[in-house]
């Protein structure tokens, strides 16, 4: 790897739709990792990603076709069949949860190996759903996200954060179907836990402006080296996101509240 | 290490704009960054995308990338779809209307026909090209074609240079057709020669040389082998003489190995583009290089 510093890609029109994609998906994804972190149900978003997928692979099979908004319906509701399957087990089995949503991943992941083997081309789809780039996102392909990721704050505002069982799930699936998509499942998983942990100490409102803070930092520092370092950019964000986190500890306020220093 | 650094060096060597270029030239692929400085020389400043040791069928975007799409004259990829995972998405982030279409835009497999071209398109036949399988570099004879249908559009776009690009096109057209019939010459006691194929990216090569593709590790393209798919290739490579066991330098060598260590039959890694080994600095490089290891697996 040579370190040849590369100004070429520092332009706003290359970098600024992935870093508004960024926005979008931390608008969401942050006060959803709260709850996520609170839980102790880390994997999830890996589960519903791939349960999302899987959701692709079989509509392929029906014949739906694969530019088609069909697609987009069949990856929500094998999302949202997840979720009320994972709520469901959470009611039943609280203290299993998390090797239960384990199980239900590796189940995702290789069920759709199996029904690839006789479908390569729907690889192609997985594999989009899954590693989406987010280099690649066009503006109006954040329309839709952005509506939708609206409706997603407006209703968790209307309830104050309080998602009981149930909703907690389908909310979280629709918003996972979606960011999926548009950043991959590195970036997903960083969005959500990252912010979450780095502020884990603090409470009450400073502790979501503090995760914004460090989300929209890591996504904007990541996005400006990759094009500086000629990096992919999806890769480096997740390391600027987890720099920006551990920087963040040398604020007295998140550093002061964690329960370690305490 | 020592192999990667000088592909490095090589790659910036090919990068490096020469002050009095007057097209820029974005190649999807490093052999038509070799043959687009066979046909230009340094009245082009070339630019590559991927490098021969990637999988080309996939790429990880990186902002660069996208730049110098966006300060293209020209576009010169494989196309029948080799790069669909990608370029359209390039092409439509780097929004440079000189490139998406029209003479800005070559692709190498409209010059030419390609091989395997399904009659209908099927799923269940595996990762198929609706094209025709696009990896028509390893054909000479294909790449000459190609050759003068890119110093056709380089033209046609820096009218001023014409006479270079035609003198050039000459120069290496003579070389070239006199490579051919040395490599020819040389690769003649490999025609009949059996060989297994990782993926289908040797069509070209079989046909050319002759050689007899009796078996490939994935059962359909782009779909990894299963046990019973590996079992019987084993009593393919053991029923008859089978020279090698054929990957490209950017694939893991895991199965290739694997069928390799349980029938004897040599596995080998062929570079096939420019930069997939020391030895193929330039396309001449490459199939020096392509029919060398052939041969040594033969003796």
């Amino acid at each position: 790897m040579s370190l040849e510093l590369n100004w070429d890609g520092l332009d706003i029109s290359i970098l600024g739709p992935a870093c508004l994609a960024g926005l979008i998906v931390l608008s969401t994804h942050v006060p959803l990792g709260k709850q996520v972190l609170s839980r102790g149900i880390i994997f999830i978003d890996l589960a519903i990603a791939q349960i999302a997928a899987l959701g692709v692979i079989i509509a392929h099979y029906f014949g739906v076709d694969e530019q088609s908004f069909g697609v987009q319906i069949a990856a929500a509701a094998a999302a949202l069949a997840g979720a009320g399957l994972l709520a469901w087990t959470d009611k039943r089995w609280p203290e299993y949860q998390e090797p239960l949503i384990g199980t239900l991943f590796v189940l995702a992941a290789t069920g759709a190996l199996l029904l690839l083997a006789n479908n390569p081309q729907g690889g192609e789809h997985l594999k989009d759903l899954l590693v989406g780039q987010i280099l690649w996102v066009s503006y109006s392909q954040l329309i839709p996200a952005a509506i939708l990721s609206v409706f997603l704050l407006a209703f968790m505002w209307l309830r104050q954060g309080r998602l009981t069982g149930l909703l907690f799930y389908a909310l979280f699936a629709l918003a996972i179907t979606v960011s999926v998509q548009l950043v991959g499942v590195y970036l997903v998983f960083a969005s959500l836990i990252v912010p979450a942990l780095a502020t884990a100490g603090m409470t009450g409102k400073g502790r979501l402006s503090a995760a914004y803070a460090i989300g929209a930092l890591g996504y904007a520092s990541g996005l400006v080296l990759s094009a500086v370092l000629d990096l992919p950019s999806g890769a480096l964000i997740v390391w600027t996101l987890a720099a920006c986190a551990l920087l963040a500890q040398l604020v007295p306020a998140v550093r002061r509240s964690h329960p370690a220093q305490s | 290490m020592k192999k990667l650094f000088s592909l490095a060096l090589m790659l910036a060597a090919t990068a490096a704009a020469p002050a009095h270029a007057s097209l820029k030239v974005f190649a999807c692929e490093p052999e038509w960054a070799s043959l687009l400085q066979e046909l230009a020389g340094d009245k082009i400043a070339v630019d590559v995308g991927t490098s021969a040791l990637q999988d080309v069928h996939q790429i990880e975007a990186k902002p660069s990338l996208i730049a110098k799409v966006r300060r293209a004259d020209l576009v010169v990829c494989t196309g029948a779809d080799l790069e669909v995972g990608w370029l359209p998405q390039l092409l439509r982030q780097a929004a440079n209307p000189k490139v998406m279409s029209g003479t800005g835009n070559f692709m190498a497999a409209n010059a030419i026909t390609t091989l395997e071209k399904p009659t209908k398109l099927d799923r269940a036949a595996g990762d198929v090209h609706p094209q025709g399988n696009p990896h028509f570099q390893m054909d000479p004879y294909r790449m000459l074609a190609i050759a003068k249908a890119l110093s056709a559009r380089l033209a046609q776009l820096d009218a001023a240079n014409t006479a270079v690009y035609q003198q050039r096109l000459g120069d290496f057209s003579t070389r070239w057709s006199s490579a051919i019939k040395r490599w020819e010459v040389k690769a003649a006691p490999l025609r009949g020669s059996k060989i297994i194929v990782q993926h289908a990216s040797w069509i070209y090569l079989e046909h050319w040389l002759g050689l007899e593709r009796i078996g490939a590790l994935e059962p359909k393209p782009g779909v990894p082998p299963t046990s019973g798919h590996l079992a019987s290739l084993i009593g393919v490579a053991k029923s008859g003489k089978t020279l090698a066991i054929v990957r490209a330098a950017y694939q893991d060598p895991k199965s290739s190995q694997w069928l390799s260590e349980r029938t004897g039959v040599p596995a080998v890694v062929l570079p096939l583009t420019v930069g997939g080994d020391a030895q193929s600095k330039d396309l001449f490089g490459l199939f020096d290089s392509t029919i060398d290891k052939l041969l040594s697996a033969a003796k």
